[in-house]
């Protein structure tokens, strides 16, 4: 074995002590700068119904999921943070009855149509992240609907299909019993677009029961829930009926607290909520507020709420006719169920995990570890406010909710006040 | 109430109308001979009470009431009895305005994903985002050029509550691409000036916009159209291909540069390498060009609109640049935008002068944008917030501010098109 010189010696340990040192410099760097999360949303009051936390609790997300919930995340871990404090923080609400599906066909009214708005400039500056299309487009016309809506809106767009083929072109072509065909509807949420299409639509029917029954049938072959808008009939067919008899526990009643002719009220002349609606409710048929321009009126929900009788989702019906009226948007909305003493962790209950099981998709609606990050910030403001019903009548309120921030996807996508952005002082000029 | 058997009436709107014509009945019946003065003893439809009036063509900015009948403004005077209008509106605490102008949106709105702004998805429908944030006239910045005019007339304009009117492309086929790579063959004076002709009252003037090429010809075509039919001109300020200074020396005193507070890069900002405002600038200030906002998606920076109007370059128009993709960004609405420059410092009054009557005379549409009698009562109501806001920039850099305005009630053509708390509505039933 020959001896190696001093030279070469020391050489070698230059070496060992130049790796070491490197490694050492690198792993405290990493150790250093290893930020986990991209973005915590710091100091907020978190608000996940489906996993039970109603309480200050900071948010932590990593690319597109929700990375760590706890009540103190580090700030060193996070590439960004965002102050939320004074906020709640909720799941992205889910808006389970819109209109969508805009267009420019001048002979059609919501299908492909201009009473149909694009989702994108309602759904963030509100909190929501998901909206369900209630059925504006049937089997013929919805690829014309996922081309021009859901494949370019940056908001979730899934949809009811409708049991009528061509949707909503028209009052008239909604009665063409013809149109409804159960095997069609169905295969087309089960064997085409079964990520997307979550139940079917009922609606605008004047005949007998012959629609409703269609669309069950559909409902059964797929395995959604079926969505009805009932009424328009002269004279009304029986709620009961309906209710007790036709729908199937997880199928939707929609348009619960409307006042018109053609369609039987949830409460009787004395305001008293009818018995089969409680028994309905009971059986497991859900309740859907669809306010619109027409179908939330106070001296209809507020007897409802104060009997117990409360809405199971809560959603807006979104279209150019109720868009500048008494709905305005779901943090409006929302906040009228909470100025009718609903506490906030119902309402949000009822708008974020509640649809997500209605419609089957469990991977929505709360915010657990691993899910998918679609984040709604609300500032819950003191002051006094009026809300409207379709009616024209004011509701006064002292709270009312409004979107300070909206993530989607673990991207913010509505930031009401700049909290994301830094001071303007602190950027360098770029000249 | 005293006449209880007389008539049923179930509303407070019902029981005034019935009051009303129960006293014109009288006047009728007791003083036959003054027919022509119980006609101007009308009631109003609707009167705003209580609130200060800010109308700046009439130099007004006072606490004043505000009467409408039909479609019109009856009279602005202080202290109009309410027994003098069928339903009352309580202002106290908020602002009356003239309705507010945005000169640049992007409206003409399709479902083409081919056509960008002219009839694609990139417009946005205007009625969904204007009454709620004051708004009752936009002005669309060229989506349409006189090949499509008349399908954006019968789409949007015909079918829009909001009143739309329109600057008038340049290229035939206006805003049909986002490339700004057009064809020069497409400018049609001829064509131009018929459509002009043909919607006088529509078409407010020309646009050159988007536009990369490296040739004046478009500008100087638009100049010779906007000049040929007595209109402005509306251009970015900031085209890439084509020097700032050259394009201020053509354009004329009334012609509007928008976008004029952006940043981007190879444009030449208004600022130079020191901050200061290019000497060209000022002249074009001095001179009468005016200065449009216009952030959009990308085109206003606190580093340029924060040292311009230190050198006092404030901006004399509001436009938004509304558009699907400036919506939900920095830019969100007008009203932020003038919520923005309040908090630099502008006046209340002078940020409503540039959002009403100063954008109103850019387009030579006197009869916009003020309060004078007989005016259309396109009206809005405004609430002046205070709290901790924060307004953001096109770079994401951000200012925080302590005040922030917000629509309460929205008229257009004396009808409410947006109520933000139920101002103008009844109480609930049970609670009358």
């Amino acid at each position: 074995m020959r001896k190696k010189s001093g030279s070469a010696w020391r050489s070698i340990l230059k070496r060992v002590f130049l790796v070491l040192v490197t490694g050492g410099l690198l792993l405290s760097v990493s150790a250093a700068y290893a930020q986990p999360y991209d973005l915590l949303l710091d100091g907020g009051h978190l608000i996940d119904p489906k996993n039970g936390i109603d309480e200050p609790m900071d948010v932590a997300i990593a690319g597109d999921s929700i990375a760590e919930i706890a009540p103190q995340i580090s700030p060193g871990s996070a590439g960004r943070i965002i102050d939320v404090s004074g906020l709640y923080v909720t799941p992205g609400i889910i808006d389970m009855h819109t209109h969508v599906f805009h267009g420019t066909d001048p002979d059609a009214y919501i299908a492909d149509a201009h009473v149909s708005v694009a989702p994108d400039g309602f759904t963030f500056r509100s909190g929501v992240t998901t909206v369900v299309d209630a059925g504006s487009a049937g089997w013929k016309n919805f690829r014309t609907l996922k081309a021009q809506t859901i494949d370019r809106a940056d908001t979730r767009v899934l949809a009811f299909l409708n049991i009528v083929g061509v949707g909503m072109v028209g009052r008239y072509e909604e009665q063409n019993v013809a149109d409804m065909n159960p095997e069609m509807t169905a295969l087309m949420i089960n064997e085409l677009f079964p990520d997307i299409l979550v139940g079917i639509k009922s609606a605008h029917y004047w005949g007998d029961f012959t629609q409703v029954e269609r669309a069950v049938e559909a409902g059964n072959r797929a395995g959604v829930p079926v969505m009805v808008d009932f009424g328009e009939h002269d004279p009304p067919l029986s709620l009961e009926t309906l209710l007790m008899d036709k729908l199937r526990p997880g199928d939707i009643f929609t348009h619960t607290y409307s006042y018109t002719r053609g369609r039987e009220a949830v409460v009787d002349e004395e305001f008293n909520v009818k018995p089969y609606v409680f028994k309905a409710q009971e059986r497991g048929v859900l309740f859907d507020v669809g306010h619109g321009g027409g179908s939330l009126i106070w001296h209809q929900v507020i007897p409802s709420m104060e009997q117990q009788f409360w809405p199971d989702v809560i959603s807006s019906d979104l279209h150019t006719a109720s868009m500048n009226g008494g709905m305005k948007n779901m943090a409006n909305l929302m906040s009228k169920f909470l100025n009718m003493e609903m506490p906030l962790a119902e309402v949000i209950l009822r708008s974020t995990w509640t649809p997500a099981r209605v419609i089957g998709r469990e991977d929505l609606g709360h915010l657990g570890r691993g899910a998918g990050a679609d984040v709604a910030v609300f500032r819950l403001k003191e002051g006094d406010f009026g809300f409207l019903d379709a009616r024209g009548r004011t509701m006064r309120g002292s709270r009312k909710l409004e979107a300070e921030l909206t993530l989607r996807d673990g991207r913010v996508v509505w930031d009401l006040n700049g909290r994301a952005a830094p001071s303007w002082e602190e950027e360098p000029r770029r000249y | 109430m005293a006449h209880a058997g007389f008539m049923q009436a179930d509303t407070d709107a019902d029981r005034i109308r019935w009051h009303v014509l129960r006293v014109m009945l009288v006047v009728l019946i007791l003083v036959p001979g003054l027919g022509s003065a119980s006609a101007i003893a009308q009631p109003y439809d609707l009167l705003l009470k209580g609130g200060q009036v800010i109308d700046p063509k009439n130099g007004m900015n006072g606490p004043m009431d505000l009467a409408i009948t039909g479609e019109r403004i009856a009279r602005v005077a202080t202290d109009i009895p309410a027994s003098e209008a069928v339903t009352v509106i309580d202002a106290s605490g908020l602002y009356v305005a003239p309705g507010l102008i945005d000169p640049h949106a992007h409206v003409f709105f399709g479902s083409d994903p081919g056509k960008s702004f002219a009839g694609g998805t990139g417009s946005v429908a205007p009625d969904a985002f204007s009454f709620r944030s004051g708004v009752t006239t936009v002005v669309d910045a060229g989506d349409a050029g006189w090949r499509n005019f008349p399908e954006f007339k019968r789409r949007v304009i015909d079918e829009s509550e909001t009143r739309v009117l329109a600057f008038l492309n340049i290229f035939g086929d206006g805003l049909t691409s986002g490339s700004g790579r057009y064809q020069m063959d497409d400018i049609n004076i001829d064509k131009i000036r018929a459509m002009i002709q043909a919607h006088p009252d529509l078409i407010v003037g020309m646009r050159v916009g988007h536009f990369l090429g490296e040739s004046w010809r478009p500008v100087e075509s638009a100049l010779q159209a906007a000049r040929g039919t007595g209109r402005p001109l509306l251009l970015e300020c900031h085209l890439p291909g084509l020097p700032l200074s050259g394009l201020l020396e053509r354009i004329r005193p009334g012609d509007i540069v928008t976008h004029a507070f952006g940043e981007v890069s190879d444009r030449t900002p208004i600022l130079d390498e020191n901050g200061q405002l290019r000497p060209y600038v000022r002249e074009a200030r001095e001179k009468g060009i005016l200065f449009d906002v216009g952030p959009g998606g990308g085109s206003f920076h606190f580093s340029q609109a924060i040292p311009a109007l230190r050198q006092g370059l404030w901006p004399d128009t509001f436009g938004t640049d509304l558009h699907r993709y400036s919506m939900n960004g920095p830019m969100k609405n007008m009203l932020n935008i003038l919520s923005t420059y309040l908090n630099l410092g502008m006046s209340l009054e002078d940020v409503i002068a540039g959002g009403t009557w100063k954008a109103a005379r850019a387009i030579q549409r006197s009869d916009l944008g003020h309060l004078d009698e007989g005016t259309v009562a396109d009206v809005v109501v405004l609430a002046r917030r205070t709290g901790e806001y924060g307004y953001v920039d096109s770079g994401g850099t951000r200012i925080s501010g302590d005040e922030k305005l917000e629509a309460a009630l929205t008229l257009r053509a004396g009808r409410v098109v947006w109520d933000q708390n139920g101002l103008a509505a009844t109480p609930r039933e049970d609670e009358e």
